[in-house]
């Protein structure tokens, strides 16, 4: 009767080939079994297509829409960022770094061991001695030792705090 | 009022940034992927909690949709995707998912008719009652082929299968509805005598 019933089903569904199609038609027309079964399961496939839907509540729409609107308002600034801004700010430096290494390379003049760099007129630059003063070299030392201890404890607190975990 | 554009036009002004574009399409589509849903669920808060993670989803990913198939294949293959996550979470043991009893008892499938009587003994409330005692897969199978109007080529891709395996579990899931739409209008009959 299986058999009879998955050929009848390929039958209605029109999924076998045009001689099966033909050879079915034939039995129904013919045989008494395959007549009273094709009737049967014609009127079962009506009923499962008169399946009707369910509804969902009144509110679905603009909760999904809510839900959409809130998942995007709770992104982080950074990915909202548009990353074309964050390459152009990238390929700004890269440039102007580039043009600054190329002016410099352009003005250095290799004459035998003697290295002479020479600026053009209306560039001065500041004579580096005046800051290398004994205060200012301590005060700059003190603020790296503080700076080095304050990271030093950070990332110490950072492991302490994934051993936890 | 649904838009009259198709959903391919809508989903390229929802990628323009027009969201009204998306409601237009979620509306479009809603009763379906939540009818869907209710096959796994079983019952109408989660299936409705399915079906807008299943829209959330899609909105996140639409610029992904290749357009190689129907937007409702697929959605439906979200939908498909999302309910079987959500039977995981819930903690239904694989056993659970295949096993037929575990689903005979199911929460307000018809909810929407309770309150008329000679509605509910109709032949869709026990049509209705009957998927609701099928596995979720038999019962997608069924909605999908019925309902979406889907080809088995379709359902194949919406449930990862051959279209040759959705061919026999389309046959047998039509034969065990067939024997609980059955078995239900026997226990009516002798409910009315």
């Amino acid at each position: 009767m299986n058999k009879i019933e998955e050929r009848l089903w390929n039958y209605i569904d029109g999924t076998c080939s045009e001689d099966e199609q033909k050879a079915i038609s034939i039995l129904i027309e013919q045989d008494e079994a395959y007549r009273l079964k094709y009737e049967e399961l014609i009127a079962l496939n009506q009923q499962f297509s008169k399946m009707e839907m369910d509804e969902p509540s009144m509110a679905f729409t603009y909760n999904v829409m809510e839900g959409i609107r809130a998942e995007y308002a709770q992104k982080p600034l950074k990915a909202m960022i548009d990353k074309r801004i964050i390459k152009g700010i990238t390929f700004f430096f890269i440039f102007t770094i580039l043009l600054l290494m190329i002016y410099v390379l352009s003005t250095v003049h290799l004459s035998g061991s003697s290295l002479a760099v020479h600026l053009p007129n209306s560039v001065k630059l500041p004579e580096m001695k005046n800051y290398f003063t004994g205060p200012v070299i301590k005060g700059f030392l003190f603020f790296d030792v503080v700076l080095g201890l304050f990271l030093f404890d950070a990332y110490l607190r950072k492991r302490s705090v994934s051993k936890q975990v | 009022m649904q838009s009259k554009l198709s959903d391919i036009e809508l989903i390229e002004q929802t990628l323009g940034g027009n969201q009204a574009a998306y409601a237009d399409l979620v509306r479009r589509h809603q009763r379906f992927v939540f009818t869907l849903a209710m096959r796994f669920s079983k019952n109408r808060e989660n299936a409705e909690e399915i079906a807008q993670d299943c829209f959330i989803k899609a909105y996140r990913s639409l610029s992904a949709f290749q357009r190689q198939s129907k937007f409702s294949t697929w959605l439906y293959s979200i939908v498909y995707t999302t309910s079987m996550t959500f039977l995981r979470k819930k903690r239904v043991d694989t056993d659970s998912i295949d096993d037929e009893n575990t689903y005979i008892q199911f929460e307000n499938q018809a909810s929407g008719f309770d309150n008329n009587l000679a509605e509910n003994k109709s032949r869709s409330y026990y049509l209705n009652l009957a998927i609701g005692q099928l596995l979720p897969d038999d019962a997608a199978i069924i909605t999908l082929f019925y309902m979406g109007e889907q080809s088995l080529e379709e359902i194949g891709r919406t449930m990862d299968m051959e279209a040759n395996t959705v061919k026999v579990k389309l046959f047998r899931a039509r034969q065990r509805l067939k024997e609980k739409l059955e078995l239900s209008l026997k226990d009516e009959v002798k409910e009315l005598i």
